[in-house]
Parts: C-alpha cells; structure tokens; sequence
C-alpha cells in the first residue's frame, strides 16, 4: 500500500513539474514521510536533474541516514537551516549550513549559489521544505516577502520549485497566501491517487 | 602575466568593485579616482571588503595597496587566508602590495601620537610616492580613523584627506577609507569631517530580527552615479566573501 501511495506521489510531482513552474503540496503531518521519500526516490532517480532541497524540517543528517544514497548522490545539494540551532552539524560534502532559519536573506543567497555548483545545463529544481516550518521561527509576514522574492527569482532563472506546507486544522491565512503563490497546488490525501 | 580585460572600465571611466551586487547597485562600479569611506562598527565587514575589492582588480591586472594601521601584517594575511577569495600569489608578485603605515611613520621618524604639519606633508608624500612607484589603481587606507586620530586639528585632517584624494585621483587611483564608528549609532566617522571630504559612502551595519544580528550594507552617497540607496543584507563566507542580497522590509 505504501509503495502504491509513494510511487503515485511520485507520478503526480513529476507531471506537475513538467507543467508548472512552481508548485504547493498541502499535506496532511502523517503523510509527511511518504511524500519525502517520493520526493527523494525522483531524485536519486534523475541524475541528470539538478535539485536543491532545503529543509527546516529534518536535520541533514537524519535525512541521509533515513535515505543514504543522498549523501553521495552528485544531483542534489541539501541547506539545512536547523541543525545549527539546534547545535548539530555533520559536515557533509553536499550541504551547507545555515546559522538559522531566521537568516532569510542568507538562505535566498545559499539556493542561487548553490545552483551555480551543479550543472548548468540540467533541468533546475528547488524543494522548500517547508513554508509551515519556516513560519515557525519567522513573522509569516516576513516568510511572504521572502517567498515572493524566492519564487520570481525561480521563475526568472527557470527553476522549478516544490513548497511544501504541512495541513493543519484551520491552516491559517498565512499559509494559504504562501501555497496559492505557486502555479499548482496538489493536495496529498491518503486515498488521492 | 596573461593580458586581460582590465576591471576598470574605461570607457565609462568606472572601477569595477567585483561584487556582483554592489556594483550593480552602483550602476556599473566606482567612478574611477573617488575616494570612499566604508564605514562600519568592529566586525561589520570593512577590511573584508576593502581586500576583497582589492584582489579582484589585482586579478585583473590593477596593482592595489593596502595600508594598515590597524592590524599588524602577519594578523591581517592570517584573517584573509581564510576567504577563497585571497590569492597569496599577487601579494608575492607585487600585484596586491600590504604595507603597515605604522613601520613608514617610524622610518619617518614621525610621532607616532600626534603629526604635526609638517609630518602629515611629510606623511602624504609618502603616500603619493609609493602609489606613483607601484603604478596603483586601487588604494586602502585601514583605517582612516586611526590616522585622522593623530592629526591634530579639523583643519589638518580635512586638508589631508583632500590632498590625498586629489593626488589619487589624477593618478585614477580609486581609493577605499574605512572609517570606524561606534556600534548602532547614525554617524559616518569620528570627527564629522571625512564624510564630506570623500566622494562615496558605503554604510556597513546590522539589524536584529528575533535576537539575531543581520549584517547590512547601505549606499549613502556616491559623486557622479546613478546609484540606489536600498539596504542590502550582506553576507561574508570564505567560499564567496561578499554578497548582497535584498533586506526584506517587514523585518
């Protein structure tokens, strides 16, 4: 059953990409660990794809001891803005740190760079994961100017992105307004495929 | 050494910084032959950026001179190596040349307190003679506050930074002051002088957002350019050195 759920997350991601420039997944806090792995398996799977995955959820090191071939794999470049706050650093040689998820500016300077680092030529694609996390320790005022700048800088320099935004019972205003930014929203549910 | 575009373009008679940001910010980079006060608190970025300026234009065939005050020489190449930015092989050809104004004042025989008249000329000839021998483009000064501390009056510190700045200038020597200044407050220098002298002004500062300190940089003034006044966030890592990036506003 898990298998079915992953590889038809999967499917849905890849056709959405292909059509949208940038695209909000809403989905439920349970489903959170299938999504990723759809999201990681698509990854491991493209070679020829650049992605760069930024995450507020997971440290690195959880997220390449769940999934080991991310820390050798050549396509991906990881930011992690929590495991310096929280005192943790693996150093690994496809992810920098940032100091904290505060540091927004900083963060939006580390995606572009590290773009520039992987091939320019491959078909570029960005993973925030997640606008919920970052409105967690920022103002969701500053999160939205901060995306807005994000996602026309993406679209400037034909990058895909993928935000991802965990579903909360009552999911606030905040929220909405960041997801509804992107050009497709898909909406993960247990039984969606 | 392999001839190329030189940084400095001259047909729009402009330096390029190297920093992507700033110079576009600066509407293509410093109008060749100003002198710029970088002004900034202890830690804001100053002696990065000034060296950073300096090796790019030495990458591109400009001769450049760093003069301290400040730091001793071993201090300030142990701070560098750190930066990818720094190459230690244009220090050893002479393309990036770093000089300790405390040793030159010595071998003056300059009061190493107070200059009178006659040492400042004397001071100020020295400046010019070493920028003229080495054929330099790009000059630093780091920093201004500490030379201007030994002069003893308004008058001698105006005249001084005017006289040098004119000599540079008609050597189009492009020439960067740093200019310390306590932390948090709205001021461009110590003694209310430099700021009017000089030609530009970078402000380095900081806000706080949620207990964090976010480094910033601000164009407050540059003669002859079209240039924007938005504060930046500014970002020092060995791997790039500066960057800038938008400030968001609902800080």
């Amino acid at each position: 059953m898990a298998n079915v759920l992953i590889d038809g997350l999967k499917e849905r991601i890849s056709n959405a990409i292909k059509m949208n420039q940038s695209i909000g997944v809403v989905l439920p806090g349970n489903n959170y660990s299938d999504l990723t792995q759809a999201i990681f398996e698509r990854i491991h799977s493209s070679p020829e794809e650049a992605w760069v995955y930024v995450t507020v959820t997971k440290p690195y090191e959880n997220l390449t001891r769940q999934f080991q071939y991310l820390s050798t794999d050549k396509n991906i470049k990881f930011i992690d803005c929590i495991s310096r706050a929280a005192g943790i650093s693996k150093e690994g040689t496809n992810v920098i740190y940032i100091e904290s998820p505060t540091m927004l500016e900083k963060l939006g300077l580390e995606i572009m760079n590290n773009f520039k680092d992987l091939d320019p030529n491959a078909d570029k694609f960005l993973v925030i994961d997640s606008l919920s996390n970052l409105i967690i320790y920022n103002d969701p005022v500053i999160v939205t100017e901060f995306f807005y700048h994000l996602i026309n800088k993406t679209r400037a320099r034909d990058i895909h992105t993928i935000s991802l935004a965990i579903e909360e019972e009552g999911m606030s205003q905040h929220i909405n307004r960041l997801i509804y930014l992107n050009d497709k929203i898909l909406k993960v549910r247990d039984s969606f495929i | 050494m392999q001839k190329e575009e030189s940084l400095m373009d001259d047909d729009k008679g402009l330096c390029i910084t190297g920093i992507e940001e700033l110079d576009i910010q600066l509407g293509g980079g410093i109008p060749t032959g100003s002198t710029v006060l970088v002004v900034g608190s202890s830690g804001s970025g100053k002696t990065t950026l000034c060296m950073q300026y300096l090796i790019n234009g030495a990458k591109k065939g400009e001769r450049g001179v760093f003069f301290t005050i400040t730091e001793p020489l071993f201090k300030l190449t142990k701070n560098m190596e750190g930066f990818d930015f720094y190459d230690k092989k244009l220090i050893e050809s002479g393309m990036v040349n770093l000089i300790d104004l405390r040793i030159i004042s010595e071998r003056l025989g300059l009061d190493t307190e107070k200059y009178t008249v006659e040492d400042a000329s004397a001071l100020l000839d020295i400046l010019r003679d070493i920028a003229e021998e080495l054929n330099v483009k790009r000059l630093i000064i780091d920093s201004i506050t500490a030379l201007c501390y030994r002069l003893q009056t308004p008058e001698m510190i105006r005249d001084f930074i005017f006289k040098l700045g004119s000599s540079l200038a008609a050597m189009k020597c492009t020439t960067l002051l740093t200019s310390e200044v306590p932390p948090r407050e709205f001021k461009y220098s110590q003694y209310g002088i430099e700021e009017f002298i000089s030609d530009g002004i970078f402000f380095l500062g900081d806000v706080e957002r949620k207990g964090d300190l976010i480094r910033t940089f601000q164009l407050v003034k540059m003669r002859g350019a079209n240039h924007s006044r938005v504060k930046s966030a500014m970002s020092i890592s060995s791997k790039n050195g500066i960057e800038l990036a938008p400030l968001l506003k609902s800080s």
